[in-house]
């Protein structure tokens, strides 16, 4: 009884705590002191800042805003993952920082310097699975520095052993299972030495076992490369595992809802996701999410009934 | 913005005229450029020749497009549904199969026959062979896609239906036909294009329509008659295709992409 | 073969009604071979419709027999392979000539297509070429007849109009086909392409060409369809060589062998470069099942 009322207060502080933080990213200059910065990895300056950004498509005559004022930095080294219902315009956050599409309004800058195109310095894992299918495991993982003609078989052939893809260099990706591919896909972006990683959903077609391997194998990278990593997920519990950060978005036009800063220790592994500090963010971004999802669904409804 | 690309396309079929235009002065002088042959066409257009010879073709090619569907459809849904009936019939079919419809053209004026038949004004030879030859044309198109669609279908699908309590010839009704449909429709537009070309030779060769219209203008030197032809088949052969696709679009609510 | 069809195959028996024992599938193959071998000889020795007048399987056999060990055919003084030769060439060249055209205006057009910058070739060449689509390489015959001369290469007559006829043939297959294979690309492969540091050039080598290029193939193979078919109508209306032309030959002298004879060369020549392109489209794009034919 004691316990669980005593469970109950901390989640309390620990909502005031991730408020402020989110209050002081929201006027750029996040402190110090405050609590939102003791996190198990110390992040140096903000490599990614994204400063009131909007985004508007216009399809067919359709106004729609994606995303709307939205302000996040991301520190050096730090993983951060964006946890919104589908259709929130997580997709379009990623998509304007890899430099595939201007904002509408606003800028991201990283290292200071606003984005101009697509840049081997920032890496993009696709959601369905984009190996180039005419080319072998091999060819995919070497396809970065070979554009620039700079291939260090050494380095590749480490992350295709560090990832059990060895003996597989001659397959084409269709020969091999979704977390293979999946694999493969984070092999070829490393290759690449990319100092931004941005990863739209790289899991989602995988079970739920070849999931939870992937993250962990997806977490010793990341311990081992120090990169800085942007996660978009709409799995609540994937995107607490990973992070030291998980930015809720709202439904669309998308904003952030809140920010929860991830206190558990690194390195992690799956015994994890049972923990009791665990469940409670779980709990937390559940409840933070559960009502943009409705939100979503009602829109997508509309839209499909105009339609 | 769309104005504009409207206005890039109408340049770029204008261009097509003037590269004839100009093709016609500095070329050969049988040539005829477009302005006598569109004046030959204005003519062409108050001739009955040219109407018999248009209402000729088209009904030809309806009559063995139209046979074409209603035989290459079943035999090709019964041949993909039925591997034992396949079996029987397919290896039959596939002999006959890479011999160009053209190529039976001796062969169709040698042993099939020849009625005639009048219709008050018009009269015509019904002449079994270029029925043949453009029945031909269309039916492998339309059989292959009809085989094709059947077995691209999930078998999942069909134990679905089995489970749900569908006999066999309901598991047909409502899930083998519908889901061989859209090939079935892309066989047939294929088929289409394919009946008008061979049309044309076999009309070319053994006589009527637009096909030999076309050509006794060739040997009877009056040129501009040949692009006259030309031109015409092309309208009746985009139109034709234009409504196999439309009638398809209609029949395959469900498809994707598919506007009517 | 596999257990769908052996299941269903089983299934069908059933729907019979009763238990019929069923022969192997390669005799059932072998019996529809058959079947058609007998109904031929049916129809011609029985005299049904008008096959009184045409020849019978044994005799085509017969006939097969002496024109492959060189006999001159259908009143000339050509063996069949020359008039094969003559039509493979005429084959070959056309889609070759077509290849060569379309398949870089295809990317032309549908690069630009894709792009949405830079100048708009789609609109600009798109819609003029597609408005000469709708006309059947067959119905070009006597334009190309008037147009085109016989020009004499090496003692080789080569008769242009007929080479045309079949590149008109192979071309727009070609050339729908490599516009269709660039703009199906998702835009993704591009986008993670340009991520992974690839300049426009290796975007075009590396994704662009590669994705397309089943597609391309799947185009070749249809042109060399088509190519085969107006290859056999030139040369009937206008040839004086080729696989068409002796066909069409025999049959004002009335050598119904050699119509057939004719009929079976061209289809085993057909058959025989559609294998081909199938081969090497296997060879070219070994991580993809290409359809062809």
């Amino acid at each position: 009884m004691s316990k669980q009322e005593s469970d109950a207060d901390d989640r309390a502080e620990n909502r005031n705590q991730d408020t402020n933080g989110y209050e002081d990213i929201q006027n750029g200059h996040r402190e110090s002191g405050s609590a939102g910065s003791e996190r198990a990895r110390a992040t140096g300056e903000a490599l990614v800042e994204i400063n009131e950004l909007t985004k508007t498509y216009d399809p067919d005559g359709a106004h729609v805003v994606a995303v709307e004022d939205l302000d996040l930095d991301i520190g050096d080294n730090e993983f951060v993952t964006v946890l919104g219902p589908s259709g929130c315009g997580k997709s379009t956050v990623m998509e304007c920082i890899a430099g595939y599409l201007e904002p509408t309004e606003g800028e991201v800058l990283i290292n200071g310097d606003p984005v101009a195109g697509p840049d081997p310095s920032r890496g993009v894992v696709f959601q369905s699975n984009r190996l180039f299918p005419w080319k072998t495991i091999g060819q995919n993982a070497r396809f970065g520095p070979q554009m620039r003609n700079d291939v260090d078989d050494e380095r590749i052939q480490q992350l295709l052993d560090d990832t059990g893809l060895t003996g597989f260099e001659d397959s084409y990706p269709h020969e091999l299972s979704g977390g293979m591919q999946q694999r493969a896909e984070l092999v070829r972006l490393l290759a690449n030495d990319p100092e931004v990683m941005l990863m739209d959903e790289p899991f989602s077609g995988l079970d739920a076992m070849t999931k939870e391997l992937m993250q962990e194998m997806l977490l010793d990278i990341w311990e081992e490369e120090d990169r800085t990593v942007l996660f978009i997920t709409h799995d609540v519990a994937e995107a607490i595992f990973l992070a030291d950060r998980v930015v809720v978005m709202t439904a669309r036009p998308g904003q952030i809802k809140d920010v929860i800063d991830v206190d558990i220790d690194r390195p992690r592994d799956s015994s994890v996701l049972t923990s009791e500090a665990f469940n409670e963010y779980q709990e937390r971004a559940s409840d933070l999410i559960h009502d943009e999802a409705e939100r979503a669904m009602e829109q997508k409804q509309q839209e499909t009934q105009e339609a | 913005m769309d104005g504009a690309r409207w206005a890039k396309r109408g340049v770029s079929i204008a261009s097509i005229v003037v590269v004839w235009f100009v093709a016609a002065s500095i070329g050969p002088s049988t040539l005829p450029g477009p302005v006598a042959v569109a004046s030959a066409f204005v003519g062409y257009l108050g001739e009955p020749v040219y109407w018999n010879a248009v209402v000729l073709s088209s009904l030809r090619v309806l009559g063995s497009f139209t046979l074409a569907a209603v035989i290459g459809i079943p035999l090709g849904l019964l041949i993909g549904w039925n591997v034992v009936f396949g079996d029987f019939t397919f290896p039959a079919l596939e002999l006959l199969r890479p011999v160009p419809p053209i190529a039976w053209i001796p062969f169709g004026i040698l042993v099939l026959p020849s009625v005639a038949i009048s219709l008050g004004v018009i009269g015509f030879e019904v002449s079994a062979t270029v029925i043949f030859i453009t029945f031909l044309g269309a039916f492998f198109p339309i059989l292959l896609n009809a085989i094709e669609g059947v077995r691209g279908i999930d078998e999942e699908y069909s134990r679905a239906a089995h489970s749900l309590g569908a006999a066999d010839w309901q598991t047909f009704r409502h899930v083998i036909y519908p889901g061989a449909l859209p090939s079935v429709h892309t066989g047939m537009v294929v088929g289409m294009g394919l009946a008008w070309v061979n049309l044309v030779a076999a009309e070319m060769i053994s006589g009527g329509g637009l096909g030999f219209m076309t050509w006794s203008a060739y040997t009877g030197g009056s040129y501009p008659v040949i692009f006259v032809g030309m031109i015409t088949i092309g309208i009746l052969g985009y139109v034709s295709s234009t409504i196999v696709r439309y009638i398809g679009a209609s029949q395959l609510p469900w498809m994707e992409g598919s506007t009517v | 073969m596999s257990t769908r069809d052996h299941v269903l195959g089983i299934d069908r028996r059933r729907l019979l009604g009763r238990e019929v024992p069923l022969p192997p599938r390669g005799v059932r193959w072998a019996m529809s071979v058959a079947a058609f071998f007998t109904f031929w000889w049916a129809a011609v020795e029985f005299g049904f419709l008008g096959f009184g007048r045409f020849v019978g399987p044994v005799d085509t056999l017969i006939a097969i027999y002496g024109y492959l060990a060189g006999e001159p055919v259908a009143g000339g003084n050509q063996s069949i392979y020359i008039h094969a030769a003559y039509s493979t060439f005429r084959v070959v060249a056309g889609v070759g000539l077509a290849a060569l055209t379309a398949i870089p205006l295809g990317l032309l057009i549908g690069l630009s297509t894709k792009a949405g910058t830079g100048i708009e070739w789609n609109n600009y060449l798109y819609p003029g070429l597609e408005s000469l689509r709708p006309i059947p390489p067959v119905a070009w015959v006597p334009a190309s007849i008037l147009l085109f001369p016989i020009v004499p290469v090496l003692g080789f007559s080569i008769n242009t109009a007929v080479l045309f006829v079949v590149f008109i043939g192979a071309f727009f297959p070609i050339l729908v086909n490599t516009v269709e294979g660039v703009r199906n690309l998702d835009d993704e492969f591009r986008r993670a392409a340009q991520s992974l540091g690839a300049d426009s050039g290796q975007v075009f080598r590396h994704v662009i060409f590669p994705a397309a290029l089943p597609s391309i193939l799947t185009g070749v193979s249809l042109g060399i369809g088509l190519g085969w078919i107006t290859v056999v109508a030139a040369e009937i209306i206008a040839g004086n060589y080729g696989l068409g032309y002796i066909t069409f030959q025999a049959y004002r002298l009335l050598q119904t062998d050699v119509i057939a004879v004719g009929m079976v060369v061209i289809g085993v020549l057909g058959y025989a470069s559609s294998a081909i392109v199938q081969r090497v489209a296997d060879y070219a794009t070994p991580w993809s099942d290409i359809e062809t034919s």
